[in-house]
Parts: structure tokens; C-alpha cells; sequence
């Protein structure tokens, strides 16, 4: 299967290679340029599903040419890395399928140049995140992560019409390359004691580490990972810089590049990092739960009250990573290394994982039909949309889909993934006591109160965006997406479907990832061990007896109620209808009729005022009299407390040091050099005698 | 030569580089500073031959000779001439008093005695007294730099520096790797052109020195 490796590295640089086309014709390099990304997102799923397939254990190994004297470059396929190479290449096929489309339909006068950049950065996005995952070693692995960030700051600064996108890409430049920095202390703190790069000897070396040192290395580690997979308070970044991306790239930044941060904490924090023969830190699992519920609850909080649908998007994968650090939280905290791993442990890892690729498919599929909707209309601001259902029918059903799936309805993936982490919450609180089973159990409710959220929030998305009257030009002169672009969300929507009615048929694939991390039962020894239709989470005894679920069952029963009621409607009900208009006191109804982003969300807003700090401001303008309104402004906004709380202040503060800097510094160099000579010997004389 | 001898010499080449980097410290002049660091790196350009010859290394005596030609013969010409091409006061213009930078320099030369005092291991690998004298040079030549008001004395503070750290370089490893000695020079030489031509531009355009960049504070 090396030769799937290959045949993957092959396509991502000729594709890179095919912006040479870019001078001869634009459109042919984008074409050639995202078919080649195809078949290198085909031969990722390839080499993915034939390790996840294979025996237990097994690891694909392929040496990289030497490219550096002092480190030997390789890559190793072992379960988890091909469990996330399938989550990219998944989510690749469809962005690559969806792209050439929308890139020309969203700027079709853009120039050679640009479908150049976009053709060589994409193939380098793509290529670095399955690079990261198949990494065998330290420099491969940051190499490839950086290779991944630098590739995807250019796809976000690639549109830039006004400066915006420019100062969101700069951020998340700085957030970045801050959380790599952290990476690469640890990494390097890791390879000097080892002597070499490889992960077998950085494991070997974190073996002898003190507590201290290896509580150092995972915070460093969570934070420079929790950067990237935007953990509040984290997370500024992330909201500006995935909508302004091109939308297949915001759905491969949101859907995918995420969840490489994800596999990277999971790889230290059981892998590498790991204790011999004890369990993990108790600090850690908590740590990740506690960052994990607050990043759930305040993606999905601060989701509600955005109006663009990207950003909306985005935070929604706030709070869905923030799903996922629960579980792999909850894993963390559950883990017995010497008891066999523990069932419960393994059943949060399941959920864990299970979402990942989960959410990859619901918010990549999201972000598509929000990049059809946006490259048709070219507007991202909600409240200037509506009426879509009709206009682009293929379009709102997959948004409809997706939108089901990421609030955790069934029968949709994103109802299993939930229902799995909410088993596995559920069990260990029952099972532990005191201030541990309460801080469980308060996660627990924080999931469900998420789930509600995030129902609402795409009831609101969904609504205020396709549904009702268009209320401007630009959706009123909607047209449906190009075939290819629906081509590229169907392979989506038909994986959530896949996903959420037969679950039991993908958990064979989660076996390698959680054996191999947890030393314990696979995931399909656990969740489906009643047959593939079933899905158990292995609990017995008091109050833990209703843990079965069959989703196909539950789709099967679906379906046939809806058939039902259609068939009833259709043989009883022949009640008169007649189309008329809706009743509106005697005005003529108009579009600004409609349920507004704004208002629907308003309730909400107040609920959670202290939140929000809501600002607003209304101006009423009137004809003289103040009975006579010629127009009412209203504008609001609400602000992310870890701006100003964090941020703003840390902001003010480097002022404050800068400029404080700047009054004493005179600007006479034989002030700086004396400086320099007196640090110089000040060192000398402190670190020299000490000896 | 036997061993002894070696050391002996060296140890004496050490402390006339010392005398001369304290001549360059003391020179009232700018011209004597230069004159002072041109000796300077003659006797490092000797000390570079006698352990060429101690140790039968032939890449010592091309280092030798280059040194010889360039930092003891060009450079100072250089530096000489825009000297003269500068046409102003020839004095140095110390920002601190010259007696009080005698002072400092004591203390410097003291410290780093003390404290290749306390670097027993590496001291072993190196001929004679060459690390402390070779620490002491480099501060030394950074101390110039830093106490005087010209371009021209701060050039002069330069070199002396990295003669401190090619003193270092030759008496400890007995010759780094041709190629790595070539490349230092290749960049002192380009720092003195790149200097000149800057101090006679900066001159002849807006008639300023390195003392008036701080008006230039933003």
C-alpha cells in the first residue's frame, strides 16, 4: 500500500504543478489542478481504508529522502493517522469536486493568477494536512503542519476585495505561528532528549520524563494544538478567517484542518506523552473536558447571534470541536492503562472520533451550500436573503440536511456522535462520585443545552436564509448551483445519511484508532456488539439499562410515519385550498414582513444579556412631527467576551509597553550598543562564576 | 618548535594584542586607533604563522597571509583614506571621558580572566592565555563601539572586536575549516566597504554623523 502513498503524494504535486497551466488558461488550471487533488483525496481514502481494514497493529511505513543531514524523514500509517487521512481525504473529494465551479461562478472575471495561487495553495493545503497525518516523525510532522497553515493563509487572503480578508488572514497568521512556536518547544524539548526525530524515540524519551516535565509539555502542547482547533478562548481567529477562505476551502478549513489539531493532541496525550503503566495526569482529561464544554456552549451561544452565514458556520465549529474535546476529554479522565483500558473509555473515544469525521461531513456539506448560495447571490449577510427553497431547491435540501445533522437530530450522523458522548457522559457520572460525577454530569447538561442551541440556530439559518420572501435583489435573482458544486455536496449529504442510518457498518473502522490508543476493546467490540444495526454502549447495571439504540430502526420507523401521514393526507384529506394572500391589517405585505435573523434571535439575546453585552442603537427620523416616521435605523451588535476581556486588554497593554519603551528609548546607538556590551557582561559574569 | 616555546610565544603575542587594543582604547586620535589596530592584527597575522609552523597545519598560513594582507594592510588603508577624504577633526570624540573607558576597560580585562578562570576544560584545548585576552579584545572592541562618537573610531571598535574572536578561533581549534576563516573575512570586508561608502555618503549628503541617528527617533 506504500504505492497509495505515493500515487497520494503524486496527485497533490502534480495538481501544485498544474498552476503552470494558470498563463495558458485559468479554467484549465483550476480543472486540472482540483482533478488531481481528486485522485490524491481518492488514493488517501485508499491507503486509509486498507490500514483501518488491515490486521490489528499493522503500520505503514515508507522512508522519506533525506532531506536534512541531522534527521532521517519517514512516514507511518498506523490506525489513527489513516482514521484522520480518511477524515481529509472525504471531506478533499467533495472540496475538490465542488471547487473549479464555484471558483469560476463566484469570480468568473478573477485572472489567470489568482486560479494559479488558489490551484498551487490548495494542492499544498491538501497535501500538507494528509503529510501531517501520515507523519512518522517529529520534523515531517512540522514541516507538514506549517506547509498546511502557510498554504491555507494564502487561500484566505486569495479574495480579497477590500482589505478585510487581509487583516483576518494577518491574525490568524499571528495566532497560528504563536500555537506552532509552542509545538515546536515541545517537540524539540522532546527530540533533544531522544537524540532523533522519529516518534518511536520521542516516545521512548517522554518515558523518562518527571510529571513536571510531562505536565509541561502537554499544556504546551494543548495550547499550541488548541490554537489551531480554535478552543475558546482561542477561537478569535477562526470566525474571520474561515468565512473569508473560498468556500470548498472554509469547509475544508472548518471540516478538516481542525481536526488535524484534534489528531495531533490525541497522538501526545495518549500516544507519545503517556505515562508507562499509569494512567494519564488526572489534570489533563479534565482540562480538555472544562475547555471542551465551555467551547461548546459559547460557539453555539455566540453562532446565534451572527447574521453572516459563514461566521455563523464557523462558530459552529467552535462548538463542535468543543463536542469533540469532551469526548476525548472524558477518555482522558476515564483511561486505566493496567485495567484493560475500560469500557466506558473506550465509548467516549468512539464519540470522540465518531464526531470528528461526523462533523467533517455535516459542516463541510454546510459550508458548500453556503458557498453556492453565496457565489449565486454574493451575499453572506442573512438578513439580505430569503425565498432560496425556491430558487435553489437542490441547494436547500442539502443545507436542510446538513443543518438536521449538526443539531443533533435523528436520523442524522449528528445525532448518533451526541448520543454516543452523552452514553458515555451519562455512565461515568453514575459511576463517580462526589464533585467528579457532578462536574460530569454538569458537562452533560451543558451537550444538551448546546444541542438546543445549535436547533435553534439552524432553525434560524436555515429559516431567515431559504425560506419566506427574498428580501432583496440578489436572492430574488437566484439561480441553482452548477451540477458539479451539488455533485461535490451530495457526496456529503450521502455520508451523513450513511453515517446516521447505519452507523454499526463504520464503526469497524474506528477499531484500530481506539485499540491502539487505549490498549483496550475496539470500538465495534463495544458500540456494536449486538450486530452492526444496534448500537450499544457495553453498560450494565443500575440505571444504565436503556444504552441500546438501533438508528436503522429508528429511520426505517421514520420513514414509514411520514408514509403514513402523506399516504393519510392524500386518502382523507381533500380539504378545499386556496391560495391567498397572508392577512396584514390592511397594508400590503412585503418581504420586511419577514422573521428577521436579528429578531429571531432576539429572545435569546436577552436570556443570555450578560453574555452578550448587547449594544444597540435606534434612530428614528421624522418628518417633522413625531407622529410621522420616515425611517427607523437600527443597528446591533454583540461582542465576544474573550475579545474584549482578553484580547482588548492584552492589546492595550503592549501599547502601553510599547510606548512606554518609546519615551525612554533616546535613539543613540552608542546608548544600545552599551547595552548590548553591558547585558553581555552582566551574562558573563552571572552564568561564568557560577560554575 | 616544542610546545612550550609555542605557548611562550603566544603568550606574548597575547599581551602585546592587548597592549595594542589598549593603545586604540587610549589614542586621542583617530588616526592612532587605526595604526593601533592595523599592529593588532599583524600580530595576529604572527601568532596565526608561529602555530601554522608549531602545527604544520598549511591552512594557518593561508589564513595567516590573508590576514597579513587584508586586516593588516587594506583595511586600515581603507579607513585611512576616508579619513582624508572626510577632512574634519581628527580627534575622537569620546562620549564618556578616554580615562573613565580606561577604567571600564579594567574592569573587562579583569572579568574575563576571572572568568576563563573558571572554564578550566576549555582552557586546556587552548594555547596559553589566548581565551581570556581573546574574550577581553572582544568586549574591548564593543566597549569602542560603544563609548565613541564617530563612525570612523566605531569601525575601528569593529575590527578590534573581530580580531578578539579571530584570536580566539586560531589558539583554540588550532585553524577552523579554511572555508568558515575565508567567509569571516569576506564579511569584515564587506562591512568596511559597506561602512566607508555609507559614513562618505551620509557626509557628503546631509553632513551628519552616527551621533545625530537620534534624531531619527520615532
Amino acid at each position: 500500500m506504500t504505492v497509495g502513498l505515493g500515487m497520494m503524494a503524486g496527485c497533490y504535486g502534480v495538481g501544485a504543478l498544474g498552476a503552470l497551466l494558470a498563463p495558458l488558461s485559468g479554467r484549465l488550471a483550476l480543472r486540472v489542478g482540483h482533478l488531481a487533488g481528486l485522485g490524491g483525496a481518492v488514493a488517501g481514502i485508499g491507503v486509509a481504508l486498507s490500514v483501518l481494514g488491515g490486521a490489528p497493529g499493522m503500520v505503514l511505513r515508507q522512508p522519506l529522502p533525506d532531506l536534512f543531514p541531522f534527521a532521517r524523514m519517514s512516514l507511518a500509517v498506523d490506525g489513527l493517522s489513516a482514521f484522520f487521512l480518511l477524515v481529509v481525504s472525504l471531506v478533499a473529494v467533495a472540496a475538490t469536486i465542488y471547487g473549479p465551479a464555484y471558483l469560476q461562478a463566484h469570480a468568473p472575471d478573477a485572472g489567470a493568477t489568482r486560479a494559479g495561487v488558489q490551484v498551487v495553495s490548495l494542492n499544498l493545503f491538501l497535501g500538507g494536512m494528509a503529510l501531517l497525518c501520515c507523519a512518522g516523525d517529529a520534523l515531517t510532522f512540522l514541516l507538514a503542519w506549517e506547509g498546511m497553515t502557510l498554504a491555507s493563509y494564502v487561500l484566505v487572503v486569495s479574495e480579497d476585495e477590500d482589505g478585510t480578508n487581509a487583516q483576518a488572514g494577518l491574525l490568524y497568521m499571528v495566532m497560528a505561528h504563536g500555537g506552532t512556536a509552542l509545538l515546536f518547544v515541545a517537540f524539540l524539548t522532546l527530540t533533544e532528549r531522544a537524540g532523533a526525530f522519529d516518534f518511536d524515540a520521542l516516545r521512548a524519551a517522554a518515558a523518562g520524563l518527571d510529571p513536571a516535565g510531562r505536565n509541561t509539555l502537554f499544556f504546551l502542547v494543548l495550547l499550541g494544538f488548541g490554537t489551531k482547533a480554535g478552543v475558546v478562548p482561542l477561537h478569535v481567529w477562526l470566525p474571520r478567517a474561515h468565512p473569508a477562505a473560498p468556500s470548498h476551502v472554509s469547509a475544508l478549513m472548518s471540516g478538516v484542518m481542525l481536526k488535524v489539531a484534534i489528531y495531533g493532541l490525541l497522538r501526545f496525550a495518549f500516544d507519545l506523552l503517556a505515562p508507562v503503566a499509569a494512567p494519564l495526569p488526572v489534570g489533563w482529561g479534565w482540562t480538555v473536558l472544562v475547555a471542551g464544554t465551555v467551547s461548546a456552549v459559547l460557539g453555539v451561544l455566540y453562532a446565534l447571534q451572527q447574521h453572516d452565514l459563514k461566521r455563523l458556520l464557523a462558530f459552529h465549529s467552535v462548538e463542535n470541536i468543543g463536542i469533540i474535546l469532551m469526548g476525548a476529554g472524558l477518555a482522558m479522565i476515564l483511561w486505566r492503562r493496567e485495567a484493560g483500558g475500560g469500557v466506558l473509555a473506550t465509548v467516549a473515544l468512539t464519540a470522540a472520533l465518531l464526531h470528528t469525521v461526523n462533523h467533517a461531513a455535516f459542516k463541510g456539506l454546510l459550508f458548500l451550500a453556503a458557498g453556492s448560495v453565496l457565489c449565486r447571490t454574493h451575499v453572506r449577510n442573512m438578513e439580505e436573503l430569503g425565498g432560496l427553497a425556491r430558487r435553489m431547491p437542490w441547494t436547500a435540501g442539502l443545507f436542510l440536511l446538513g443543518a438536521v445533522a449538526i443539531s443533533a437530530l435523528p436520523p442524522l450522523n449528528g445525532f448518533v456522535s451526541e448520543w454516543l458522548t452523552f452514553q458515555a457522559l451519562l455512565g461515568a457520572a453514575s459511576r463517580s462520585h462526589g464533585p467528579a460525577g457532578l462536574g460530569i454530569v454538569f458537562a452533560a447538561a451543558m451537550l444538551a443545552l448546546t444541542g438546543g442551541l445549535a436547533a435553534a440556530c439552524f432553525v434560524k439559518a436555515f429559516g431567515v436564509t431559504f425560506l419566506g420572501r427574498p428580501r432583496s435583489a440578489h436572492a430574488e435573482h437566484a439561480r441553482e448551483a452548477p451540477v458539479s458544486m451539488i455533485l461535490g455536496m451530495v457526496w456529503l449529504g450521502a455520508l451523513c445519511v450513511f453515517l446516521g442510518v447505519a452507523p454499526g457498518y463504520a464503526m469497524r473502522f474506528l477499531d484500530r484508532p481506539t485499540a491502539s490508543l487505549l490498549h483496550g476493546p475496539g470500538a465495534s467490540a463495544v458500540v456494536t456488539a449486538h450486530g452492526p444495526l444496534v448500537l450499544a454502549t457495553g453498560l450494565t447495571g443500575a440505571g444504565t439499562e436503556a444504552t441500546t439504540i438501533s438508528m436503522t430502526a429508528i429511520s426505517v420507523l421514520l420513514v414509514v410515519l411520514i408514509a403514513l401521514a402523506w399516504l393519510l393526507r392524500r386518502g382523507l384529506g381533500h380539504a378545499p385550498r386556496r391560495c391567498a394572500p397572508t392577512w396584514t391589517c390592511g397594508m400590503s405585505p412585503s418581504a420586511r414582513f419577514d422573521y428577521t435573523a436579528t429578531a429571531f434571535a432576539k429572545p435569546l439575546r436577552m436570556v443570555f444579556a450578560a453574555l452578550y453585552r448587547p449594544r444597540r442603537s435606534v434612530i428614528v427620523e421624522s418628518a417633522g412631527t413625531p407622529y410621522v416616521v420616515r425611517r427607523i435605523r437600527y443597528a446591533g451588535e454583540v461582542v465576544d467576551l474573550a475579545e474584549t476581556q482578553i484580547y482588548r486588554r492584552v492589546e492595550v497593554g503592549v501599547t502601553r509597553l510599547a510606548q512606554s519603551i518609546r519615551r525612554r528609548s533616546s535613539g543613540r546607538i552608542h546608548v544600545y550598543i552599551g547595552f548590548v556590551l553591558g547585558t553581555l557582561f552582566v551574562a558573563l559574569l552571572f552564568f561564568g562564576v557560577r560554575r | 618548535m616544542s610546545p612550550s616555546t609555542t605557548a611562550a610565544i603566544i603568550n606574548d603575542l597575547g599581551a602585546l594584542l592587548l597592549f595594542t587594543m589598549l593603545l586604540i582604547l587610549a589614542a586621542g586620535q583617530v588616526y592612532r586607533a587605526i595604526y593601533a589596530v592595523a599592529a593588532q592584527s599583524l600580530f595576529i597575522a604572527i601568532a596565526g604563522a608561529v602555530l601554522a609552523l608549531a602545527t604544520h597545519n598549511a591552512d594557518l598560513w593561508l589564513i595567516a597571509a590573508i590576514t597579513l594582507v587584508v586586516k593588516a594592510m587594506v583595511l586600515p588603508w581603507v579607513l585611512h583614506r576616508v579619513l582624508q577624504r572626510l577632512n574634519v577633526r581628527r580627534e575622537v570624540e569620546p562620549v564618556v571621558p578616554i580615562a573613565v573607558t580606561l577604567v571600564l576597560a579594567v574592569a573587562v580585562v579583569v572579568m574575563a580572566f576571572h572568568l576563563s578562570g573558571s572554564l578550566g576544560a576549555v582552557q586546556q584545548a587552548i594555547t596559553g592565555n589566548a581565551l581570556p585576552v581573546g574574550i577581553a579584545i572582544t568586549l574591548l572592541g564593543v566597549l569602542v563601539m560603544a563609548t565613541r562618537k564617530k563612525a570612523l573610531t566605531q569601525m575601528v571598535g569593529l575590527f578590534a572586536s573581530e580580531n578578539g574572536i579571530f584570536f580566539v578561533a586560531i589558539a583554540a581549534t588550532q585553524g577552523m575549516p579554511l572555508i568558515i576563516e575565508i567567509g569571516v573575512i569576506l564579511d569584515v570586508i564587506l562591512a568596511a566597504l559597506v561602512m566607508a561608502i555609507l559614513v562618505l555618503r551620509v557626509r557628503s549628503t546631509v553632513a551628519a554623523d552616527v551621533a545625530d541617528l537620534s534624531r531619527l527617533r520615532g
